[in-house]
């Protein structure tokens, strides 16, 4: 009998215990650590909804059809890169990230700073950016619809200055009012985050330097930056998951075809939910799977060595 | 100087502040005004008062104060609609399983991963990790097929059951429950108290605030499903409230803000009360 039988007989036989004692005693003899009680009905619950299931869209992926299908090898990986939407939508989603992520890290760092030198109020105005995490998308739906619309109330507001209408939500434009309401819903994380990270920093870092006659540029070059350097890396990997959330408001305002600007691989994959093109479909999860874990486990390996 | 200093600083967050606030502030004062006045400010069709003035162009506008305050709206909500409050109720259908199960599973697997000393621990940790940092999009394809496999596509359950072992809590919990000095449990253990007496009066004593981040967290999460409904949920009348807005945001504006105003009401009264706890969760769900 090797060890996996022995364990799975003891295990039979715990069944047929009569007292709680004898069972407790039964256990023990399996050697299975109390943790393991504790841990197994939730790793369980996560193979089931998440692993396992990630297993068979990856098989998909390597077949033509999901039933009776064939093994096409990379075949559904080229044909995705020759497809128009899925690169329009790849390339649009990097883009995004491009600009925004940036973009949120320094307005996020500046307010957090501002913050930090305050000596009173400092509740009530992170409280203030951390509201619009909070409001859940679909309130905020007919505010940004009646704002930037052909007809909307921006375009009234620059009427008055004399500017022609413009399509905010139909050009190339609708990109910068997708970065808008990133920012404006993601600033409070990243506010957190940094004013967490500005805390840890010595004060007497700042009076030498007061002393030595710093200005505040070389303040902030020397002594801030660098020991923000693994909050940095930490906002920025927070930054780019929380970028994909950005994709709830654009739904919601422009719906499943946008225009061309902000049609994001989230635009993508949900279209291909409808008509279920499952080759297609876990084909992008598994590319998407890939560059994420990719991209997290450099950063990751980079925040360790920036916090050393 | 110093005293000018703060001024300053205290004038511009000020203004930065009100920017940010002034959709939240619009969506408040616009709930409190009449159907008819929501319907003149937002639309830019011309009516022969405006021809007969000379104005040829309108646009929307978005105002401030209401030129009459009244409760109409929220009546017509809260009273007169039943729709509104059958979608208010698919909502916390979805949302309070998720709170409460997530909440539970995560408590008990984050304490599994703080007293096992299991070899391969941190590896399926790792794992915890990425699939924690896929976006949406990467897991729904996944949550589909299962859902698929045991037949609840149709159901609540598609969305509420992958909630429920989200990592993202037991990633939270074991990163709070880290925290906890060693010690204690170990003088716990050697007066003879078993791992459920220690779980219960030791640790869970320590961890209020941060089951109360979590409680937060995954409740904006899911009171704010759009992705997993528009997969998920085929029928109008079975939606959460945030696809539901949206739509009505077309016919019926006038109504849209006080809607809106119920919908954010629950989360923002969580934050009034637990911004400290809030905080707290966002520093510990930074991987680290």
């Amino acid at each position: 009998m090797n060890r996996f039988e022995k364990v799975i007989s003891r295990g039979k036989s715990i069944f047929d215990c009569k007292t709680k004692a004898e069972a407790a005693r039964g256990l023990k003899s399996l050697r299975i650590h109390a943790g393991a009680l504790f841990l197994l009905p939730g790793l369980i619950g996560f193979i089931i909804f998440y692993i396992w299931p990630f297993f068979i869209s990856l098989g998909y992926a390597f077949w033509d059809k999901p039933v009776n299908g064939s093994f096409v090898g990379f075949k559904n990986f080229l044909d995705l890169f020759q497809n128009k939407a899925y690169l329009k939508g790849l390339g649009n989603t990097l883009r995004f990230i491009g600009i925004s992520v940036p973009l949120n890290m320094a307005l996020s760092l500046g307010v957090a700073m501002l913050i930090n030198k305050l000596r009173r109020h400092k509740e009530p105005f992170s409280l203030v950016f951390l509201v619009p995490l909070v409001i859940p998308s679909g309130s905020m739906v007919s505010f940004w619809k009646s704002l930037f619309a052909y007809d909307g109330a921006l375009n009234g507001l620059l009427r008055t200055f004399g500017i022609a209408k413009i399509n905010w939500l139909d050009s190339s434009l609708a990109l910068f009012v997708m970065v808008l309401i990133f920012i404006w819903k993601n600033l409070g994380y990243n506010m957190v985050l940094y004013l967490s990270g500005l805390s840890s920093i010595p004060k007497e870092y700042y009076e030498a330097a007061s002393v030595d006659g710093a200005k505040p540029w070389q303040t902030f070059r020397h002594i801030t930056l660098p020991h923000l350097a693994s909050t940095s890396v930490l906002v920025l990997i927070m930054s780019i998951i929380n970028s994909f959330k950005v994709f709830k408001e654009i739904y919601l305002i422009t719906g499943s075809y946008p225009h061309d600007s902000i049609y994001t691989l989230q635009h993508f994959m949900n279209n291909m939910f409808s008509s279920l093109n499952y080759p297609r479909l876990t084909t992008a999860t598994t590319i998407l799977v890939v560059i994420i874990a990719l991209f997290t486990q450099t950063l990751l390996r980079l925040e360790r060595k920036a916090s050393e | 100087m110093i005293k000018a200093k703060e001024r300053i600083i205290t004038f511009i967050l000020f203004c930065i502040g009100l920017l940010f606030l002034l959709p939240l502030i619009v969506t408040l004062t616009n709930s409190f005004m009449a159907e008819a006045e929501i319907a003149l400010n937002y639309t830019s069709e011309l009516t022969t008062f405006d021809l007969v003035d000379g104005i040829v162009e309108k646009f929307q506008q978005i105002k401030l104060i209401p030129e009459q305050v009244g409760f109409w709206q929220y009546t017509q909500v809260l009273i007169n609609q039943p729709s509104f409050l059958i979608l208010l109720t698919n909502s916390l259908k979805i949302t309070f399983p998720v709170v409460l199960g997530s909440l539970i599973v995560s408590l008990f697997t984050a304490y599994g991963f703080t007293i096992w000393e299991w070899k391969y621990k941190e590896i399926v940790f790792m794992v915890y990790i990425v699939v924690m940092l896929m976006p949406l999009q990467a897991v729904l394809v996944p949550n589909y097929i299962i859902a698929d496999i045991l037949h609840i596509k149709d159901s609540y359950l598609a969305i509420i059951l992958p909630g429920i072992f989200s990592p993202f809590g037991v990633f939270l919990m074991r990163q709070s429950m880290k925290v906890i000095p060693p010690a204690y449990f170990e003088a716990a253990r050697m007066d003879g108290a078993n791992n459920w007496y220690i779980f219960w009066h030791i640790i869970m004593p320590q961890m209020k605030s941060s089951m109360a981040a979590l409680i937060m967290l995954t409740f904006i999460e899911y009171w704010n499903l759009v992705e997993q409904a528009v997969i998920f949920i085929d029928d109008y009348a079975r939606e959460p409230l945030s696809v539901y807005l949206s739509r009505i945001a077309e016919g019926r504006m006038g109504l849209v803000f006080a809607a809106s105003c119920v919908y954010m009401f629950l989360p923002f009264w969580f934050l009034m009360l637990g911004q400290k706890d809030l905080e707290k969760g966002i520093e510990l769900s930074g991987v680290k």
